[in-house]
């Protein structure tokens, strides 16, 4: 049955009517940004075409090194001291008072009211790679791709609880209602894709060291709801609502789709309404995603060597192995900004264990992930991001350590980043980190990754509430010195 | 159209408390640069962020929001703008000099910038922000039409600017659209098509005011209203941070429902909820109403600092009561002075010190590293104090709808054994056992003598194994601490229906510690079993209860009886509980019956049974009424139920869920978090909103120091009441325009002043500033008509929903494409798609599937399965109702601030993080697929179908039928014409593929219909389907 319309036809229709539609309807927060200034038409044009290609960023301010971000979040904290920050020093006064010049002053978070003590690293860690760079021997595969990684060892962040200390990382901000980065970098940079989502989610968990993760993490804030990440999930329905109901096959779906739209454009013949048409076009979207969501998920297609590089055991058991496979296929289907999330960090106590048990999990899906993507070309416009809210103390908390802010360890790759460098330094404990001028704050993580992207971080704005708010607030520096 | 009119220029008082001495009249010719109007949104966008209110950041020691400053600065030189830097500065052709300065991307129009000139030129006149002078009345404008008898005040306010522009207003909305509209707006329901037909037919001229007056004493007109004020209140069923655990609060929301109910004057609905616990002598629903102070984000995470989770309370309340009653965004000056408006980092923190005696804990747990005394041995289960008890009208209906249904339950259980032969010999003999059983026990309990084991813990045990039997049968227990107490019982013939356990607590002799001896708690788990013929039988335990207990948690709940675990109180004497058994047996030869108690660390105990069980434990036994009716002969419904235990395990089956469900009613009470008030902590101001930084000067509580000082008080210290007194002041000028404001949105689908929570100097000159406070002044004092009280929420509604404006037809309309694109002169009603809540209410209303019972505990309609996988302390499950609960409105859905439902997310709900006042619109693939496939809107659309083939007719009449329910109108021709194509090969589909039917027409717990065939009524839940998800039908006209 032909469609009574053409869809293309429609998107650039309702391109050219946009700022009308919108008008139409009373005023969000967007339409109202216009009227105040109108400067911020492109936004409105960026928060409400369906035209998924083009966000509000065009052109680029910088030349484009990275169209897409997999960022590989290692949720309740890794120690950087057993991971990529190896401190001999630390090692010889296991067990002894820690210097209290280090902590005086300082936030801790289970710590508070103990006497504190040094916990030298459990692990070894070697040279790898063509650049040498130090690698605990927890991480075995990583060390395969040592000369593709840049590793920050001066992160330092300024939330201690794992709650908002995840939000800081996300947003930028603990205040609720900030935009996630996945959301900022959507809204700058639009979608390449209509038939995924541009910020797609996944979770998955390890044996111990788990901490909940709220779906605020991944909220577009203030920003339209449709920058908001979407969570994948390993049980039912992949998206909610994604599936046709029992007793309902794709091809009487697509009848019903169609007869909706159908009386959708007989109301639109006869009100001057440009949102009847957004409806229209979302529900051909909507039903995209039912047929492309099930076609990326199906990993039929991946060789039984990809599945061994990755160490996928069950495609689709929402293990991080399968999951980092999953990334590779969105990435590779334009999805804008890719997010897992492995919950497996908080080693509070038994850290060897519990480290041991989340490296073996995580360490060789990781590697795979750099390498697939490397093989398939993709690993030069892709950047991946892998890390926790933040590192863990020097000082023992029984069997494990606690929550540490003043530096801890990521490493990136791709997308315009140079490999086989290490950047930043700490103190000799792996305190806190000693060059002012390499020390990285979140903020300028953020600055870099949107640098990466084409984006001056300073210009990336949206107005709410009287205010032109940045992911990067009112601060952030680029880190120059790890762009190639 | 003529029209012919005067705005008076509204008198704007000298007012002593602002600094800005220069004020202006707002003058009558539009010609004239208006500072608010036209300059402050220039300066405030461009220049304030360095030379502005915040002096931590201010550039060149310059500000522009005061004229003296900048005059004496040189950068404003009034009547000469060639030598005022201000206006060197913004005509520069040097980088170095322009402002605003390249770098800060910002840039002015040539038309902003001669602006600017001009109004140097014209002497540079300032005036205090508009929002800040408290309201004055405005004469309403005279209009001049043909018509304007039907004109109310609105009307003539907004009438004035249209004719202004020459623009005309649009005609009156038929009358379909409007009852529709109406009734969506009023309460958050579609009328029924009886209610469209009575409306079409009624010809009195005042049809259209009897449907508000109805809407409005509507018991939804709450539920409608609640859904604004919940997202203010940032009202959820769970705390947020972390763990994200269940907190207790749904008689709040059930408050705020009866208050907008009852016409609460909107001072007092203020004082009740910021201060309810302070008013004199308050009752119950005023406390209730304080736990808006309690609704903000907690944690109970492992390592959190209570005094910085204090500070982000202490924050976050501050940032709600700014927003919910001054419309301003005083969060910026948590960490500086506001950059925009004048509120100062000491304005923040003075607002917070007004809670600072709301009694709160930091982090809702006691660990090691963060003792806390108060909360000893609280866990993740655990509620979050203080909390109040209070009765729950809702649960109380339940209780008597369920008594009811048991009532019935038990009379037809009776009446089917009846049927059984034998059933009268069956009878009798019980009833003689039981007349013989009275006889040795009247109360229908046995104590048989007790072989006692005790295990005790560790090897040296040597006296831990004494015990004494007393003459009634109880046990005196040793004191060492006892892995397991088993007692043996021999049971001769009879039956078993429940156990008794009595115990004594334990006694702690005086110490230094504690002067007098005590009690303390202890605990008992019974497990059961018969041994016959040294063969085991196990005894499952059916529930639990007793009449004393310490209470234990499960995800905030108190867990119902004691079936886990008895936890036997401290602080009383004989206690005891009563254990039924999952099936009653019959004891026919001697047989061991052996309950074991755990680790019993009580002083004594007491075993005995019994063959009367009562649905409720603790009525087992045999009560006077038993005895006597047993005695007459009397087959009582205390009788029957008796038997039927015994000997129906069909009536058990269906008597039990009910059982569970009464319980679940807790006797029709419930805990709802609550203010107490307790010594005010020390509130700093903190640099830089650093909680560590203990440097900051201490405040007292004050409201911003711009704005009117409220009266001194009795106390040294303002208190919450003060606050709420002084918000709910005429004199404030900003809590009724904040009011009004929002609820002018609600009806017209922006705010006179657009950004609804924002009246400072970054939101928007109102469109009608005159219309704002006219209705700002009317909300607080009325002088229209005869309302009974000021700040008249009804009233003020009513007034909005009874002007031509609000009954205009909607737009858009092509002749204001260009003129006013975004309708803000309102020559037309702007059409809007449904607020989550309503999407769903609506399609249930439409279906006829609404349950529209009015408050109560949350309700949980279907969710994908896993959505809280990622959750923990404790892991949660989600249980979809499987009653008629599953079709209640959208507001009383379970709230769960980190995993909000998918449905309400895809429509834009907030997820009551934070305070919101304005929700997006937006118009996602998301919304598509939910509608489309969430099984709630997959069985509304059969229940829909069910009821339109309920009704005997052709598919042309039922297709009719359809649309005057979903859209209150008839159906076009081309609509029939599509509609029944599309019913034909869904026809045609589902006969060839039955088994598709039958899958369709069974989503959700609504049992499916025998009369219709599968394949007819699958055909036609499509075509449901199909009107659920038109644009249409989301959409209020």
């Amino acid at each position: 049955m032909p469609m009574p319309f053409n869809l293309d036809e429609f998107v650039r229709g309702v391109n050219r009517r946009t700022f009308l539609g919108r008008a139409a309807y009373g005023l969000g927060g967007i339409a109202l940004a216009s009227l105040l200034d109108n400067r911020l038409i492109g936004s409105l044009r960026a928060a409400e075409t369906p035209d998924r290609w083009r966000g509000i960023i065009n052109p680029p301010h910088y030349p484009v090194r990275a169209k897409r971000i997999i960022h590989l979040c290692m949720a309740g904290g890794p120690s950087h001291l057993e991971t990529f920050d190896f401190k001999p020093e630390l090692k010889r006064i296991h067990d002894q008072p820690f210097p209290e010049s280090f902590t005086k002053g300082n936030q801790l978070a289970q710590l508070q009211n103990m006497v504190l003590k040094a916990r030298g690293p459990f692990c070894e860690f070697k040279p790898c790679g063509q650049s040498g760079l130090e690698i605990s021997t927890l991480f075995p595969h990583t060390a395969e791709i040592a000369d593709d990684i840049c590793i920050v060892k001066s992160l330092h962040t300024e939330q201690i609880n794992h709650d908002p200390a995840h939000a800081f990382m996300n947003a930028g901000s603990i205040i609720k209602g900030r935009p996630s980065m996945g959301s900022w970098l959507l809204y700058g940079l639009g979608a390449e894709t209509e038939n995924l989502p541009g910020f797609v989610v996944l979770t998955s968990a390890g044996k111990t060291g788990q901490q909940p993760v709220s779906a605020r993490q991944w909220s577009s804030g203030f920003l339209p709801s449709k920058f908001q990440g979407i969570q994948f999930q390993t049980r039912g329905d992949a998206v909610h609502y994604v599936g046709n109901p029992d007793g309902v096959c794709q091809s009487t779906q697509r009848q019903v789709v169609e007869e909706i739209n159908r009386l959708n454009g007989v109301l639109a013949e006869e009100r001057m309404d440009p949102e009847i048409q957004t409806r229209i076009a979302q529900y051909e979207l909507a039903f995209r995603m039912q047929t492309s969501v099930p076609e990326l998920t199906d990993f039929a297609q991946e060789s039984q060597a990809t599945l061994d590089l990755y160490g996928v055991k069950h495609p689709g058991d929402g293990s991080f192995a399968s999951n980092c496979l999953l990334a590779r296929r969105l990435a590779e289907r334009g999805v804008r900004f890719i997010q897992l999330y492995h919950r497996a960090w908080d080693h509070h106590g038994d850290i060897e264990g519990g480290m041991k048990s989340a490296a073996s999990d995580t360490d060789q899906p990781c590697a795979a992930l750099v390498k697939d993507l490397k093989q398939r070309g993709l690993l030069d416009d892709t950047l991946v991001i892998w890390g926790g809210e933040f590192g863990r103390t020097p000082m023992g908390q029984g069997t494990g350590r606690d929550h540490h802010i003043q530096a801890f360890s990521v490493w990136l790759a791709g997308g315009g980043i140079k490999g086989g460098m290490t950047w930043g330094s700490t103190d000799e404990l792996g305190y806190r980190f000693v060059d002012d001028d390499q020390a990285v704050h979140v903020h300028d993580l953020h600055a870099t990754m949107l640098r990466l992207c084409g984006i001056d971080h300073t210009r990336l704005t949206y107005r709410y509430q009287g205010r032109d708010f940045r992911l990067t607030d009112v601060f952030g520096k680029v880190v120059d010195g790890i762009v190639a | 159209m003529l029209s012919h009119s005067f705005l008076k220029p509204a008198v704007l008082l000298a007012i002593s408390w602002c600094s800005v001495t220069t004020l202006s009249a707002a003058s009558v010719t539009t010609n004239a640069i208006q500072f608010n109007r036209d300059v402050r949104p220039i300066l405030s966008d461009n220049c304030f962020r360095c030379h502005g209110p915040d002096s931590g950041n201010r550039k060149a020691k310059l500000r522009l929001d005061r004229r003296e400053d900048a005059i004496e600065h040189g950068a404003l030189i009034p009547g000469k703008p060639e030598e005022s830097e201000l206006v060197a500065r913004i005509f520069n052709d040097n980088p170095d000099d322009l402002m605003p300065p390249p770098e800060s991307h910002r840039t002015l129009s040539t038309a902003q910038r001669q602006l600017l000139r001009d109004w140097v030129a014209q002497g540079a006149t300032y005036e205090p922000h508009w929002s800040y002078i408290p309201p004055q009345r405005p004469a309403v404008p005279l209009v001049y039409e043909a018509n304007s008898k039907n004109l109310n005040p609105i009307d003539a306010f907004i009438r004035q600017e249209l004719s202004a522009a020459r623009i005309s207003a649009s005609p009156e909305a038929d009358r379909r659209t409007l009852l529709r509209r109406l009734s969506l707006d009023l309460i958050g329901l579609p009328p029924t098509a009886a209610e469209v037909a009575a409306f079409l037919k009624d010809k009195s001229a005042n049809a259209y005011e009897k449907q508000v007056d109805r809407l409005l004493a509507s018991p939804h007109f709450g539920e409608r209203m609640a859904v604004g004020w919940l997202d203010l209140a940032r009202y959820a069923d769970t705390v947020g941070y972390h763990g994200d655990q269940n907190q207790r609060v749904f008689p709040y929301r059930d408050y705020v429902i009866n208050a907008f109910n009852a016409n609460l004057p909107f001072d007092q609905f203020t004082r009740e909820q910021l201060a309810g616990d302070l008013l004199p002598n308050p009752t119950v629903t005023q406390r209730t109403a304080t736990a808006f102070n309690r609704l903000n984000m907690m944690t109970r995470e492992g390592g959190a600092q209570p005094k910085e989770y204090l500070a982000k309370y202490a924050a976050d309340r501050v940032r709600t009561v700014s927003t919910t009653w001054l419309g301003s965004t005083m969060g910026c000056a948590e960490c500086h002075d506001h950059k925009f408006d004048p509120f100062s980092a000491k304005d923040f923190y003075a607002m917070e010190a007004f809670f600072a005696d709301v009694k709160q804990w930091g982090v809702y747990s006691d660990y090691e590293y963060t003792p806390n005394p108060d909360l000893r041995g609280w866990n993740n289960d655990y509620p979050f104090p203080p909390e109040l008890q209070v009765d729950s009208p809702t649960l109380q209906r339940r209780i008597k709808k369920l008594e009811a249904e048991i009532a019935t339950t038990q009379a037809e259980g009776w009446r089917q054994w009846r049927t059984n032969r034998n059933s009268s010999r069956t009878f009798s003999e019980w009833r003689k056992v039981s007349r013989a059983w009275l006889k040795h026990s009247p109360d229908g309990w046995l104590t048989p003598f007790p072989q006692v084991q005790l295990d005790v813990k560790g090897t040296n045990a040597s006296n831990g194994t004494n015990f004494l039997v007393e003459a009634d049968g109880s046990v005196k227990l040793p004191r060492p601490a006892r892995e397991n107490t088993t007692l043996s019982v021999t049971l001769t013939n009879g039956w078993l229906a429940a156990i008794r356990v009595e115990a004594l607590p334990q006694e702690v002799a005086a110490s230094a510690k504690n002067k007098k001896p005590s009690r303390r708690a202890g605990s008992i788990k019974l497990t059961a079993k018969l041994v016959i013929d040294g063969k085991e039988q196990k005894l499952p335990i059916h529930f639990a209860d007793a009449d004393f207990k310490v209470d234990r948690y499960a995800s905030t709940e108190t867990v119902i009886g004691v079936k886990d675990g008895w936890r036997v109180r401290g602080d009383r004497d004989q206690q005891a509980s009563v254990w039924l058994l999952e099936r009653p047996v019959e004891v026919k030869s001697p047989t061991t019956l052996v309950v074991s108690l755990g680790a019993a660390d009580v002083a004594s105990v007491r075993v005995s049974v019994t063959p009367f069980a009562a649905g409720k434990p603790l009525e087992s036994g045999a009560s006077e009424a038993l005895r006597r009716d047993l005695r007459a002969g009397r087959k009582s419904p205390i009788v029957q139920n008796s038997f039927l235990t015994l000997l129906s395990p069909d009536y058990l089956r269906q008597m039990r869920p009910l059982l569970a469900d009464l319980r679940e009613c807790r006797d029709g009470r419930a805990w709802v978090q609550t203010v107490e008030s307790r010594e005010p902590l020390t509130i700093r101001v903190l640099p830089r909103g650093n909680w560590q930084d203990e440097s900051g000067e201490i405040v007292a509580p004050a409201p911003p120091h711009f704005l009117t000082q409220p009266i001194a008080t009795d106390s040294n210290r303002l208190t919450r009441l003060d606050l709420a007194n002084w918000l709910t002041s005429t004199e404030n000028p900003l809590t009724a325009r904040t009011f009004v404001n929002r609820l002018w949105k609600q009806f017209f689908g922006a705010g006179l002043s657009a950004v609804v929570d924002d009246l400072g100097a970054q939101g928007e000159w109102p469109t009608h500033p005159a219309l704002l406070d006219w209705l700002a002044c009317e909300f607080m004092q009325p002088t229209i008509g005869k309302p009974a009280h000021a700040w008249n929420v009804k009233h003020i509604t009513k007034l909005m929903v009874m002007s031509q404006t609000y009954r205009q037809a909607a737009g858009p309309r092509a002749d204001l494409a260009d003129i006013d694109p975004n309708n803000r002169l309102l020559a037309a009603q702007s059409p809007r798609r449904l607020e989550a809540e309503f999407v769903r209410d609506n399609a249930l209303a439409i279906a006829g599937a609404l349950n529209p019972e009015i408050g109560g505990p949350s309700v949980r309609p279907y969710q994908p399965p896993g959505y809280y996988v990622n959750l923990q302390f404790p892991d949660r499950d989600y249980d979809a109702d499987r009653d008629d609960r599953q079709y209640r409105r959208g507001v009383y859905m379970w709230w769960q601030r980190t995993f909000l439902q998918p449905m309400l997310a895809n429509f834009d709900a907030p997820s009551r993080e934070e305070c919101t006042a304005i929700r997006t619109v937006s118009n996602t693939p998301q919304q598509a697929l939910t509608v489309l496939n969430d099984p709630t809107f997959v069985e509304t659309a059969r229940l829909f179908a069910v009821q339109l083939l309920s009704h005997k007719g052709t598919d042309d009449k039922r297709l009719e039928a359809a649309f005057q329910q979903a859209l209150a109108r008839p159906i076009k021709p081309e609509e029939v014409a599509s509609l029944k194509k599309f019913l034909a090969t869904q026809r045609a589909y589902y006969v060839a593929n039955p088994s598709d039917a039958d899958k369709l027409v069974r989503v959700g717990n609504a049992p499916k219909l025998n009369s219709t065939p599968a394949p007819e009524l699958a055909a036609w839940t499509q075509v449901c389907r199909v009107i659920l998800n038109l644009h249409e039908t989301l959409t209020r006209y």
